[in-house]
């Protein structure tokens, strides 16, 4: 849902997939443009989750960005970034 | 009913602390028929019982408190789910030849103390726990090793106080505690009451208020800090230490990892809660990494401290103060959080007027002038089953 | 010696004001924010060419523009983790991970300026993919320039919903519904707030003309019932609230069909870093919760440590420079760089103005002071906290079995124990803990610990051989 506009287009993947993003969008931006917003599992049901605060608080985006866990929306994309879903925890 | 406080009763025990020590010597009081009142500072279980590693490990026990030890280490495995008891195992590793000398010769020594602790090799470590640093020179084993949630301590005994009948107080510092005819008033903002029977279990500041009656007693405090990391995949089933004692690792069922071993932050008793001194947690850390190499994809939650009293032996304080009439300590003992049900228990039986199951530790050690320095004390124990966690 | 005389955490605009200020009366001042650039949440630095205009850009523009062009050394991409007294040094120590690894810095004084983030109260359904903060909204509309949803439901209380629900307009999106907790009376009382900043009340008035146009349905006094859906929302059940804030039980409930809801209830101001030092804090629910206690120019309890911003009370970020700059000014006069006449005579007109601006602040601040019906009316199903999934009737529980404080419930719950540091479930937890009737000081502020948001641990470790871990040598026993 990324408004089409100027900026320059870069290409990552997510567990895989080729993506596009603009220059400068967060990599949760960027997936949740793409239409990936499940991005994580809840605690005890499993249920999906999603990015929520969008500030790096509630964790709900936490990827394996270039296999370092961070908060997906606290990271720009750069060309040629591997973002993967973590290993679901024990 | 004479030496009534404010209260216009007079309790027959009041126990001030609401840790372990205290909650599980107001339990053995109170169905023993006795009217107990517990107070507590804060909250229930939210001081060293609350904050501490759950660690629950015979290879850090000393050997003289091994009997004592294997029997808490039982009635924490009796609480079962209600304190989050987990028996996992635990291992003891060490790296260098010197580490392995010293893990050697104290875990045969823990062993004929009665814990079923066996020296295993880098390759049945590899068996147990596969993803631990392939740099093992020797480990030690205890199946019977785990741990608990020292977070459930507070839930689990404001249940176990309700039914022993004790009445429980919390938020109420007691200030100071006076001699009476009959026994003890005690004094909190707002509040006072008087009881028959005194109990101090109140940890780190259990020296001070003994010295306010008039018997002081040698009670230090370390600051030890505890660490969390984010959830994990699963990396290690078994708790961990280190030969020096300066580790503790394990990972909760919720995949968090756990690391302490006694890192000292800052802190004062007197002065508020401790803190955490980022170069103490910086090295448990790099311990911790160096042990289980894993951890080096983990993100830290959370750390912080909690105070661990001492006396200058590292044996408890538990039995009768010096010179007062029906007044108790119970405090300061090392390993406190496996211990510290059954040591209860004990005390609460010397109240009671019943001969312990094993024997208590006199304070009245201390009521003479100290004859060794603290540190001298300190260095010879030193590396030695540190600190919670 | 300490390396700076003052650090800054937060470059936002606040921190920003406070660092330009301080490095004008010749502190070596050093700034730390965890994005690329300044500007904070408020004026976020845009994230590329397409995400910018509007005044707030050309406020964030000129904050950075007056950064740029100061002495003051900036240290962005960092995420401060730690504070304590130095041991080495009259002072602070602080340690930040940052593109190069952890780094240890002192200072000898303190400017805490973290902002805020969002309070959420929870409702059924709230952790669906979908649902997101309002101020989470804001920036991905703003910096981002992606749309939350295609027909989103904006609902909760304060500015930023009709900043949103414009903001969806703007880029394409549908709006199926607007939904205010606060009716016309609760936005009447705040006017005399609203006009002490003709602009921005003005600004907010073209806004609802705007939403007016499309068509948007605006529900005042009403709430968010439920979120439901499969993997993500699909539907948002609203209904209307009593006057505090309680579900209403005699008008009948709407679904809307929606696939994102933005939900919000004010701002959370980010008080860790003087929590963690031991500074004292007081309950002003009006400005944002549990706040330093501070003096007229910024000073907390704790000598050379300040705080300035929203981080500090909820005045608004037309107030924080003013502020930010006071405390700076503070730091210079307690570390003796300013003489008692000069900071008198600079500080007065600050205070004047930061006044003034506080009044437009204030006003919107006191429309999300929470109001107890919201948790109260909360069903014992809804996850009341996220990160360990334990419902608003796990937490009644513990609540029931004598938890009486924020502590007592983390330790026997784990509520508050998660990643987000309780940040999303204290406003929770202190309200159904109020409910059953403890105070706020029975309640307690939530706890701070280092580190202040989660770090990667290796890059705290850095690169080490096991020689280099100083264990203490062994001693027979």
């Amino acid at each position: 849902m990324t408004v089409p506009g100027p900026g320059r287009r870069l290409r990552f993947t997510f567990d895989g997939v080729s993506l596009e993003a603009i220059a400068g969008q967060s990599v949760a931006a960027a997936l949740w443009a793409a239409g990936f917003r499940a991005l994580a599992r809840a605690p005890r049901s499993g249920a999906p989750r999603g990015p929520f605060c969008a500030m790096g608080v509630c964790q709900d985006c936490l990827l394996l960005v270039d296999g370092v866990a961070v908060e997906s929306c606290r990271v720009a994309v750069r060309e040629g970034l591997v973002v993967e879903r973590p290993e679901r925890p024990a | 009913m004479s030496g009534a406080g404010s209260e216009g009763r007079t309790w027959d025990a009041a126990v001030i602390g609401g840790g372990i020590m205290g909650a599980a010597t107001a339990i053995r009081l109170g169905l023993g028929g006795l009217r107990v009142v517990l107070l507590e500072a804060g909250a229930l279980g939210m001081g060293a019982s609350g904050v501490n590693a759950g660690t629950l490990s015979l290879q850090i026990k000393r050997a003289r408190l091994m009997p004592y030890a294997l029997r808490g280490h039982a009635l924490w495995r009796a609480a079962g789910e209600r304190v989050g008891f987990h028996q996992t195992g635990g291992l003891t590793l060490a790296f260098t030849e010197q580490e392995a000398a010293v893990l050697t010769e104290r875990m045969t020594e823990r062993r004929e103390a009665g814990a079923p602790i066996e020296l295993i090799a880098p390759g049945r470590v590899r068996a147990l726990a596969p993803r631990l640093s392939d740099r093992v020179l020797l480990a030690s084993w205890c199946p019977v090793d785990g741990y608990a949630n020292s977070s459930l301590t507070g839930s689990y005994y404001r249940a176990a106080l309700r039914e022993a009948g004790v009445e429980l107080r919390e938020g109420r510092r007691v200030e100071r505690v006076v001699r009476e005819a009959r026994g003890y008033r005690l004094e909190a903002p707002g509040a006072s009451l008087s009881a028959r029977r005194l109990v101090l279990a109140a940890g780190a500041w259990s020296g001070r208020l003994a010295a306010g009656l008039g018997c002081p007693l040698p009670v230090h405090a370390r600051v030890n800090t505890v660490s969390v990391t984010t959830r994990m995949p699963r990396l290690v089933d078994c708790i961990v230490g280190h030969a020096t004692g300066l580790l503790t690792l394990k990972q909760s069922d919720n995949g968090s990892v756990l690391i302490g071993g006694g890192w000292q932050g800052r802190g004062d008793p007197d002065r508020g809660p401790g803190a955490v001194v980022a170069e103490s947690l910086l090295t448990n850390l790099r311990l911790a990494q160096y042990a289980l190499p894993d951890l080096a994809r983990a993100r830290l939650l959370r750390s912080w401290t909690g105070y661990e009293a001492h006396v200058p032996d590292f044996y408890p304080l538990a039995g009768a103060l010096p010179g007062l009439e029906e007044a108790y300590v119970l405090a300061c003992v090392r390993g406190g959080y496996t211990i510290g049900p059954y040591i209860g228990r004990l005390l609460g039986d010397l109240i009671l007027g019943r001969e312990p199951e094993l024997p208590l530790f006199d304070p009245g050690r201390f009521a003479a002038p100290e004859t060794r320095s603290r540190r001298e004390e300190e260095e010879r124990v030193d590396g030695d089953e540190r600190p919670i966690g | 010696m300490s390396e700076y005389d003052l650090a800054v955490v937060g470059g936002g605009p606040a921190g920003a004001a406070a660092a330009i200020e301080a490095a004008g009366l010749g502190l070596r001042c050093l700034l730390f924010d965890e994005g690329s650039d300044a500007g904070g949440q408020v004026y976020r630095p845009p994230a590329f060419a397409a995400a910018t205009g509007g005044p707030d850009a050309a406020a964030g523009a000129a904050l950075r523009a007056g950064l740029a062009g100061s002495a003051v050394e900036r240290a962005f991409g960092h995420r401060v983790w730690f504070a304590g007294p130095a041991a080495e040094a009259a002072g602070f120590e602080l340690q930040a991970v940052g593109p190069e690894g952890n780094r240890r810095v002192t200072a000898r004084a303190l400017l805490a300026a973290a902002g805020t983030s969002e309070r959420v109260f929870p409702c059924a359904g709230w952790t669906l993919p979908g649902v997101t903060g309002l101020a989470a909204a804001t920036i991905l509309l703003k910096s981002q320039k992606v749309l939350p949803g295609r027909r989103v439901v904006v609902a909760g209380c304060g500015p930023l919903l009709p900043l949103v629900a414009v903001g969806i307009l703007e880029l394409g999106g549908a709006v199926a519904a607007l939904v205010d907790l606060n009716g016309p009376a609760d936005w009447l009382a705040a006017l005399p707030g609203l006009a002490a900043r003709p602009d921005l009340a003005l600004r907010g008035l073209g806004w609802l003309a705007r939403l007016r146009r499309a068509g948007v349905p605006l529900y005042t006094r009403w709430g968010v019932r439920a979120v439901s859906g499969r993997e993500a929302v699909e539907a948002v059940e609203i209904g209307p609230v009593e006057a505090d804030w309680r579900p209403s039980r005699q008008r009948p409930a709407l679904r809307i069909e929606a696939d994102a809801l933005c939900l919000g209830h004010g701002l959370l101001p980010a008080s860790e870093l003087t929590r963690l030092l031991g500074a004292a804090h007081a309950y002003r629910p009006e400005a944002g919760g549990w706040l330093p206690v501070l003096d007229e120019a910024g000073r907390t309890s704790l000598p050379l440590l300040y705080a300035a911003g929203d981080g500090a009370r909820l005045l608004g970020a037309g107030a924080a420079p003013l502020a930010g700059r006071l405390a700076a000014l503070a730091a210079a006069r307690d570390l003796g760089r300013l003489s008692e006449a000069a900071f008198a005579q600079r500080a007065a007109p600050l205070r004047r103005r930061l006044r003034r601006a506080a009044r437009f602040g204030t006003a919107m601040a006191r429309l999300c002071t929470p109001r107890p019906g919201l948790v109260e009316g909360l069903g014992a199903d809804a996850v009341a906290c996220r990160c360990e999934e334990l419902t608003r009737g796990e937490l009644g529980a513990a609540i029931a079995a004598g938890a009486g404080s924020l502590a007592a419930l983390k330790a026997a719950t784990r509520c508050g124990m998660g990643p987000c540091g309780g940040r999303l479930c204290n406003a929770t937890a202190h309200a159904l803990l109020a409910a059953a009737g403890r105070s706020a000081a029975e309640i307690g502020a939530p706890s701070a610990r280092p580190p202040l948001r989660p770090v990667p641990l290796a890059a705290l470790t850095g690169s080490f051989d096991y020689a280099d871990v100083p264990i203490r040598e062994l001693s027979p026993r």
